[in-house]
């Protein structure tokens, strides 16, 4: 589903090159959730923008579905069609109720009438719990809700692969679950998914294959029991002990 | 700790103060005035926002007058020619001049009818109003798109919209207005009102686009990114998403740039453009009047500017809703 080779990105930050990929090759198969975690500035943020072009690399290859991204004549604006992303900073339309905030790219990228994308909309509303609050401008809901209405509007593009970029992190604790059962909720419908953050109970539950990642590169990458019970590197060690 | 809280800030004497500065500065004013040989004449001002002009009715040809009859007021005078051509005409009453059965020659006046007529000051605020209406609208036009350009990744565009602002908010708009008009209205052969109009858009374009750049970049990045990671492409992201939140946080120096786009528009006045700043000179030139001239123009300009402010507080308020 996704294959990366040799990825890199390089940063160039007051004149210091930074090579914030160095050399990720990885995949994910379909249907299969991989959990990537790491430090801060480990590059997994990066890398997983890399996957939907929101960065550019600079080296390597990212193929979806066979579509190489690295290709010039690839058009970026159809594969991100095909793939969805969850931010940290949830970035829902402030101008758009919430109803409108999943319809829109459904009429515009997809040409849905405006019916259609309402019943689907409201469909997915409903799927992540909320959907009672769709006549509500984002800013009137909680951080958890405004995530799960993102979710709701990435879904409804119908997308092959899920990208969660810390989807977790910008939330009070007490919505954190709420929006990783809508996650577990996905995972367990078979949808591909990778996930950048730094939940382990998440990656340890959900995840078939957890990948660690440092410096830019890929560490260490094995199933959970692996990863949380027989590490094998020390970094991934150390890593490990300060989290849990 | 109790008495931590601020008490509420008494309003009372702050209001009594600036009424007394108010009162102070005009009564000053009307001191000085008082000292100089100066006769107000504010009865003169009335008849140039409107006046009753008369008009003469006359015959378009050699005739007689048939008939007159008495209808809604006025006075029906059916004329005659030698070739039995009739035409009929309105006069108004105690205004008419001839009489049933009299010969005419053509051109020969019958009557005159009255009616209230727009004063220069009226006719050269509607030369202002409609000139600052379509400059502003060549203005935002103009400003959208070289706000865009901007903001864009290609060197060209960037580099012309740049350029462009640079030189309109470098040179004064006077001197633009007399390139326009002399340079340019006579290289591609121009009227002044195209010219006019054309060197206040330009003028005001460039600041809209410095506008629009800057509301389009206080947008977070992350808007942009989300749009995009839905599959849409910049122009439909830019449509959709930025621009209406942009448009919203840009009203009110919008406004403001309009508001002195009105103002600006007087400078057009020194290609005899009539507009209300050149009316108001030229009812100087007739009456002398002059304090009190300028004082009413200058109201003039107020009372539009102000309401111009209040449609953009109403509109302020509409778009706030998502907040």
């Amino acid at each position: 589903m996704i294959k990366a080779e040799n990825v890199v990105k390089i940063f160039t930050g007051r004149g210091v090159p930074v090579r914030a990929v160095d050399g990720v090759s990885t995949h994910v198969e379909k249907g299969e959730v991989v959990v990537v975690i790491g430090p801060s500035g480990s590059g997994k943020s990066t890398f997983l923008r890399c996957i939907n072009g929101l960065e550019n690399f600079d080296d390597g290859h990212i193929y979806i579905d066979g579509v190489d991204l690295a290709h010039r004549k690839t058009d970026m604006n159809k594969v991100r069609a095909e793939v969805g992303m969850v931010f940290q900073q949830f970035n829902l339309f402030p101008h758009k109720t919430v109803l409108d905030n999943v319809t829109l790219a459904q009429q515009v990228v997809r040409k849905r009438p405006r019916k259609e994308a309402a019943t689907k909309a409201r469909g997915l509303l409903a799927k992540v719990g909320i959907a009672e609050k769709e006549g509500e401008y984002p800013s009137r809901l909680s951080g958890g809700q405004q995530q799960r209405v993102a979710i709701a509007r990435a879904l409804a593009m119908d997308p092959k692969i899920m990208l969660f970029d810390e989807p977790t992190s910008a939330l009070d604790p007490e919505m954190v679950g709420e929006v990783l059962d809508v996650m577990k909720q996905l995972a367990r419908e078979g949808m591909t998914m990778c996930v950048v953050t730094h939940e382990m109970g998440f990656a340890r539950e959900v995840a078939d294959r957890v990948l660690f990642m440092d410096e830019g590169k890929m560490v260490e990458e094995g199933t959970p029991e692996h990863f949380f019970t027989a590490p094998r590197e020390d970094r991934t060690k150390l890593f490990l002990s300060q989290v849990l | 700790m109790a008495g931590a809280l601020k008490p509420p800030p008494r309003r009372l004497p702050w209001m009594l103060l600036l009424a007394v500065i108010l009162i102070g500065l005009a009564a000053g004013t009307w001191g000085a005035v008082k000292k100089i040989d100066y006769t107000w004449r504010w009865n003169r001002v009335p008849q140039y926002f409107v006046y009753k002009g008369e008009d003469a009715i006359k015959i378009p040809f050699d005739g007689r007058v048939t008939d007159i009859t008495e209808k809604n007021s006025k006075l029906v005078v059916q004329l005659r020619s030698e070739d039995d051509e009739r035409v009929a005409v309105k006069v108004d009453k105690g205004f008419i001049n001839v009489s049933q059965g009299e010969d005419l020659f053509q051109g020969d006046t019958i009557g005159f009818i009255n009616q209230w007529r727009m004063g220069p000051l009226m006719v050269g605020l509607w030369t202002t109003m409609w000139l600052s209406a379509v400059a502003s609208v060549l203005a935002l036009v103009l400003g959208l798109l070289t706000g865009l350009c901007r903001v864009s990744n290609n060197l060209t565009l960037r580099g012309l919209a740049t350029i462009y602002v640079e030189f309109i908010r470098g040179t004064p708009l006077l001197v633009q207005i007399f390139i326009a008009y002399f340079f340019i209205g006579t290289v591609f052969d121009l009227n002044r009102n195209v010219a006019g109009v054309g060197a206040l858009g330009i003028f005001a374009g460039a600041y809209v686009a410095e506008i629009v750049r800057a509301g389009i970049q206080s947008i977070p990045r992350g808007q942009m990114e989300a749009a995009r990671s839905l599959g849409m492409n910049v122009i439909q992201a830019m449509r959709y998403i930025i621009l209406p939140q942009a448009f919203k946080r840009i009203l009110p120096p919008l406004a403001g740039q309009f508001i002195s786009l009105i103002k600006d528009s007087s400078l057009v006045s020194v290609i005899a453009i009539t507009d209300l700043t050149k009316s108001g000179r030229e009812i100087i030139t007739s009456t002398f009047a002059t304090f009190e001239v300028w004082l009413t123009v200058a109201a003039m300009y107020l009372v539009v500017t102000s309401l111009m402010s209040q449609l953009v507080f109403y509109m302020e308020r509409r778009f706030a809703v998502s907040d």
